[in-house]
């Protein structure tokens, strides 16, 4: 049976994010709120237009969103339960919930306290807010006795077979963190502007739990940000040229809860959602402008860009070589910084990143006259989302 | 061999406590087997993802394993692990299939191999929760 095509039905319209700080002055409900008015007003909208929403998997729910923006009449809410796929698997549920007519403008919001959760000022307020999902279950009775508490150290466990089963060399993945690093000088709220990075410099940077570096890591921030979608007919009414959903999927690798006992530890959900969303948008990868990859680990990228089939599985250090992922060459990736750089907002600001080049307001990180680019999230434990988007009603 | 003092000791819940319970009792890892058809494991499952049979018992498999993959952590925000880095943790592959985490001991971080064969042993924590220990193959005693 063909699936109903959501290609073209849907375009976000607004988007918005915080300030990427550590140590923010705001509540995370606080700087949801404000992402998600910026958002509202970014699309030219008003609290009382929206009647979807779509929450962090964590953290903040929907009820409290709506009641603090004012959104009086909320048709439709689900939460997306994948981590950092959520962000980007919204935009599939969303364009679905758009283009069935059960609801007209959808509003989904990441945002958290990444950092000062983890490493509370003296002063500030107890943080109860967690983000909470299934697989903690597995973790605590099967990981972390072992010391493998947090997500470097349970990644590592298949990174590791990754890095020594196919020789994949750590200036590969060196790579991947020295393109967004660049891409960060670029962006006035990337955190780590003004701290250009180079190779000798990543290479010298410590081992915290093999393959991984520090600089393989992302940074711990603390951020929101948001994103409007409604339909293409309403968002042909609207201030900004619409960025259009063209095709998205996402995927699960079996089983779901669980890394060690996969087929194969290197599946990943974006291996069966990627072929998805290039059949629905009816584009391939080679039409893709830019790059937007979920990249809490340079490693899990380079098996991101294997997944999309730039390279075959263990090759993706020959497709990042020679600058293809960055600014003026072929396929430049996370023109804001990414996870790596600018911040760790669950990879909505992947997406705010995507609509604003398809805009064409991406400053000095345009890559010029872009018309298509594609977004991706990776989550828990190997989940995988995808949206492609196109600048324009198609 | 100990596991070290102040490191995570898990409360498992629903058949997590039952697949450690009976290692536990047994004195050796013990899998989840189908009684249907015969399918190893693990983490424990209601229906088993080969046949979807519900009846099962936890048997005692041969301690013979294999490297499938590891980690070395250099690095901990542990207390309990701290004095210890750098330790070396694996992923086994059991003879019987499914693959299992534990505490390597008796290799290097430079020597271990993917491939290289182990074997495993329990050490009972509490009544509900054994630490694993992946040792080289030729070990007759943890």
């Amino acid at each position: 049976m063909n699936a109903f095509n959501l290609s073209g039905k849907a375009a976000i319209v607004g988007i918005a994010e915080t300030d990427y700080l550590r140590g923010a002055d705001q509540s995370i409900l606080q700087m949801i709120i404000s992402a998600s008015m910026g958002a509202i007003r970014d699309a030219g909208l008003k609290p009382g237009d929206v009647d979807g929403i779509i929450p962090p998997p964590g953290f903040v729910a929907w009820d409290e969103i709506a009641a603090h923006l004012g959104v009086p009449n909320v048709r439709y809410t689900v939460c997306s339960q994948m981590g950092g796929a959520s962000a980007t698997a919204s935009l599939l549920t969303a364009a679905m919930a758009i283009a069935s007519g059960v609801a007209d403008v959808v509003l989904m919001t990441v945002g958290w306290n990444g950092y000062s959760a983890i490493r509370p000022r003296p002063d500030a307020r107890p943080n109860k807010r967690r983000f909470n999902a299934a697989f903690f279950e597995t973790v605590k009775n099967y990981y972390a006795p072992y010391g493998l508490r947090s997500a470097p150290w349970w990644y590592s466990l298949y990174l590791q077979r990754y890095a020594r089963h196919y020789n994949v060399p750590p200036e590969a993945a060196g790579a991947i963190a020295l393109a967004c690093r660049k891409h960060a000088q670029l962006n006035p709220k990337a955190m780590m502007r003004d701290r250009p990075l180079t190779m000798e410099e990543y290479l010298a940077s410590p081992l915290i739990v093999e393959p991984l570096r520090k600089l393989d890591c992302c940074i711990e921030t603390d951020c929101a940000a948001a994103v409007v979608m409604t339909s293409i007919e309403r968002a042909k009414d609207l201030p900004h040229v619409p960025v259009t959903f063209l095709g998205g999927a996402e995927g699960h690798p079996n089983r779901p809860d669980e890394l060690v006992n996969r087929k194969d530890v290197l599946d990943l959900g974006l291996d069966l959602a990627a072929p998805r969303a290039f059949a629905m948008a009816g584009v391939t990868k080679e039409d893709m402008d830019f790059l937007q990859i979920y990249d809490c680990f340079t490693y899990v990228a380079l098996l991101e860009i294997e997944a999309l089939g730039y390279a075959e599985r263990g090759g993706a250090h020959e497709f990042i070589k020679d600058g293809n992922i960055e600014l003026g060459g072929r396929f430049p990736m996370n023109t804001h910084g990414g996870l790596m750089s600018q911040g760790h907002c669950w990879g909505m600001n992947h997406i705010v990143e995507a609509v604003r080049q398809l805009r064409h307001e991406g400053g000095k990180a345009q890559v010029t006259d872009c018309e298509l680019g594609l977004v991706t999230g990776y989550g828990d434990l190997g989940d995988g989302s995808i949206a492609i988007l196109g600048r324009g009603s198609r | 061999m100990k596991m070290p003092d102040k490191a995570i000791v898990p409360q498992p819940e629903e058949l997590d406590r039952e697949f450690y319970r009976a290692t536990v009792a047994a004195g050796g890892l013990c899998i989840q087997h189908c009684s249907h058809c015969g399918t190893w494991t693990h983490p424990a499952r209601y229906f088993c993802p080969n046949c979807s049979g519900s009846e099962f018992s936890f048997d005692k498999v041969s301690g013979r394993a294999s490297i499938y993959s590891y980690t070395v952590s250099h690095t901990t925000a542990e207390a309990a692990w701290k004095d210890l880095v750098p330790y070396i943790t694996l992923v086994a592959e059991l003879d019987e299939g499914p693959r299992i985490v534990a505490a390597a001991h008796g290799f290097k971080p430079d020597t271990v191999m993917i491939g290289e064969p182990v074997r495993i042993f329990t050490e009972n924590r509490t009544e509900d929760f054994a630490f694993f220990w992946a040792q080289p193959a030729e070990s007759t005693t943890p």
